[in-house]
C-alpha cells in the first residue's frame, strides 16, 4: 500500500511541475506577440507646429526696401530724399511693420470687394496670416507660453470658422483651402490614447491582412497559369461528347457555339500573355 | 426598438457619411424614440447602407433613401434616391434660390456689385464643381484616424 501511495504522489509531483513549466512557456495573462512586428511610437507633434495647423506654407518673406504701409500713399515720401526713404522703408522699421504688410498683401487676396472687412474668407486669411508670422516667433522663443496659447486659440477658432464656411458654402470653401494653401481635416470620430498594446494588435491585423491578400493573389495567378491548359481540354472533352452523341444516336445537348465560345476565351488569354511579354 | 421603427419607414431621409465601399454610401438616420419611464422622446442614430453605384452621395449631404425589395447583400439594405440637400449648396424649397446661410447668393453678388468687384474674387458659377480639392487639401471624404504607428510613409488621413 506504501509503495503504490509514493508512487501516486511522485506522479502527482511531476504532472504539477509539467504545468509549471507550460505556463512559463506560453502565458495566458499578457498579450505578447511572436510576430516581428515593430512598434514605433508616433513622435508627439506640437500643436502649434504648420504639420498640425495644417499651414502648407509659412510666412513669405517681404521686400524690405519697400516703405512701411502706412506710408504707401504720402506724396511727400514719394519725393523725399533717397536716405529719407530708406529711413521710413521696412528694413528700419519693427517686425510688426514688416507682419501688417503680409497681413494685409494676403487680406488682399481674398476680399469680396475693395470695401470688404468683415466676409467669413478674409476673417480666415487675416487669421491665417497671424498664424503664420506666430508660427515664425515660436521657432525663434519656444518658451513663451502666452504666445503659445494665442497660437493654439487663433488655431481652433479658424478651424471652427473653415467647419462652418464648408457647410454653408462648400465651393467657396475649396476655393479658399486653396488660394490660402491650407490643408482641412476632420476630427477623428473617438479620442483614444495611443497604447503599444492596441498598436500591436493593429499592426497585427494588418499584418494578418497582407498575408491573406498575398496568398489570394498567388493563388490567383496560378489558376490563371493553369487557365489555357484547362480550357483546351475543356474543348477536347466537348468535342468528344459531341461525337460521341452523334454516334450514339442520342440528343445532342453540346453546340458548336459553345465550343466556338471557350475557343474564343482561350484566344483572348492567350493574346493577353503575349502583351504582357511584349512590354 | 428603433431598428425595428426606421426598417418599417420605406422612405428615409439620411446623412451621408464617409464610406468606403465601392458601390454603397453609408447614411446616419436619427430617429426619436420615447423612454416610457420619462415620457419623452429621445434621439437615437443608426447606420444604413444604400447603393449607390455612382457614388452621387457625398459626405454631409442630406438624402433621401428607399428600402429594396429584397436585401442586396447583409448590409445594404436601401437604395438612394434623391439627393435632397448637398452640402453647402443648399436650395432654397420656397423660392427655388441658392442661399448661404442666412442670405440668398443673388443678394451678396449684389452687393460684391455695387462695392465693385473684385478681380480674381471667388465666382460661384465658374467655381469648379464640389471635390476637386479632395485627397488634396480636403480630407473630409474618408475618417481620419489617430496616429498609432510611424511607419515611415506618409498617410494624411492619420491625425
Amino acid at each position: 500500500m506504501n509503495v503504490a501511495r509514493n508512487i501516486l504522489s511522485a506522479a502527482q509531483c511531476i504532472s504539477l511541475s509539467n504545468i509549471t513549466l507550460k505556463t512559463i512557456c506560453c502565458r495566458t495573462y499578457a498579450f505578447k506577440s511572436d510576430l516581428k512586428i515593430k512598434w514605433v511610437r508616433p513622435e508627439k507633434i506640437p500643436c502649434y507646429k504648420p504639420e498640425k495647423s495644417g499651414d502648407l506654407e509659412g510666412m513669405v518673406d517681404i521686400d524690405k526696401s519697400k516703405p512701411q504701409l502706412m506710408f504707401r500713399e504720402s506724396q511727400e515720401l514719394a519725393t523725399a530724399d533717397e536716405t529719407v526713404k530708406k529711413l521710413f522703408s521696412l528694413e528700419f522699421a519693427p517686425r510688426n511693420k514688416s507682419t501688417q504688410v503680409y497681413f494685409s498683401e494676403i487680406a488682399e487676396k481674398v476680399k469680396r470687394h475693395p470695401y470688404d472687412v468683415g466676409s467669413v474668407e478674409l476673417q480666415i486669411a487675416k487669421w491665417t496670416g497671424i498664424i503664420r508670422a506666430f508660427q515664425e516667433l515660436m521657432e525663434r522663443f519656444p518658451r513663451d507660453k502666452r504666445l503659445k496659447v494665442k497660437l493654439k486659440e487663433l488655431i481652433d477658432k479658424r478651424k471652427k470658422h473653415l467647419k462652418y464656411l464648408r457647410r454653408w458654402d462648400y465651393k467657396r470653401f475649396e476655393w479658399l483651402i486653396e488660394v490660402l494653401n491650407l490643408v482641412y481635416k476632420p476630427p477623428p470620430n473617438k479620442f483614444h490614447w495611443i497604447t503599444r498594446k492596441e498598436s500591436l494588435q493593429k499592426l497585427t491585423d494588418k499584418y494578418c491582412e497582407g498575408i491573406r491578400e498575398e496568398r489570394l493573389e498567388a493563388y490567383k495567378k496560378m489558376l490563371q497559369t493553369e487557365q489555357p491548359a484547362f480550357l483546351q481540354e475543356k474543348i477536347q472533352s466537348l468535342q468528344f461528347i459531341q461525337k460521341e452523341q452523334q454516334n450514339c444516336g442520342v440528343e445532342v445537348t453540346v453546340t458548336d457555339e459553345e465550343i466556338e465560345e471557350v475557343k474564343k476565351q482561350l484566344k483572348k488569354i492567350e493574346e493577353r500573355k503575349s502583351e504582357v511579354n511584349d512590354s | 426598438m428603433a431598428l425595428q421603427t426606421t426598417t418599417k419607414a420605406s422612405l428615409l431621409l439620411g446623412r451621408c457619411v464617409p464610406c468606403l465601399k465601392q458601390n454603397a454610401s453609408k447614411f446616419k438616420v436619427k430617429k426619436l424614440e420615447l423612454d416610457t419611464n420619462l415620457l419623452m422622446y429621445f434621439g437615437k442614430e443608426e447606420y444604413i447602407y444604400a447603393f449607390d453605384p455612382q457614388k452621387l452621395c457625398k459626405t454631409g449631404d442630406i438624402v433621401l433613401i428607399e428600402e429594396l425589395p429584397k436585401k442586396m447583400t447583409r448590409l445594404i439594405t436601401h437604395a438612394v434616391k434623391k439627393v435632397v440637400y448637398p452640402l453647402g449648396d443648399i436650395t432654397d424649397p420656397m423660392s427655388g434660390k441658392k442661399v448661404v446661410a442666412g442670405k440668398y447668393r443673388d443678394y451678396i453678388e449684389a452687393v460684391n456689385k455695387v462695392y465693385g468687384e473684385k478681380r480674381g474674387a471667388f465666382k460661384y458659377d465658374e467655381a469648379p464643381p464640389r471635390g476637386w480639392q479632395e485627397g488634396k487639401r480636403d480630407f473630409t471624404h474618408r475618417e481620419t484616424y489617430i496616429k498609432y504607428h510611424e511607419s515611415g510613409e506618409e498617410d494624411p488621413y492619420a491625425v
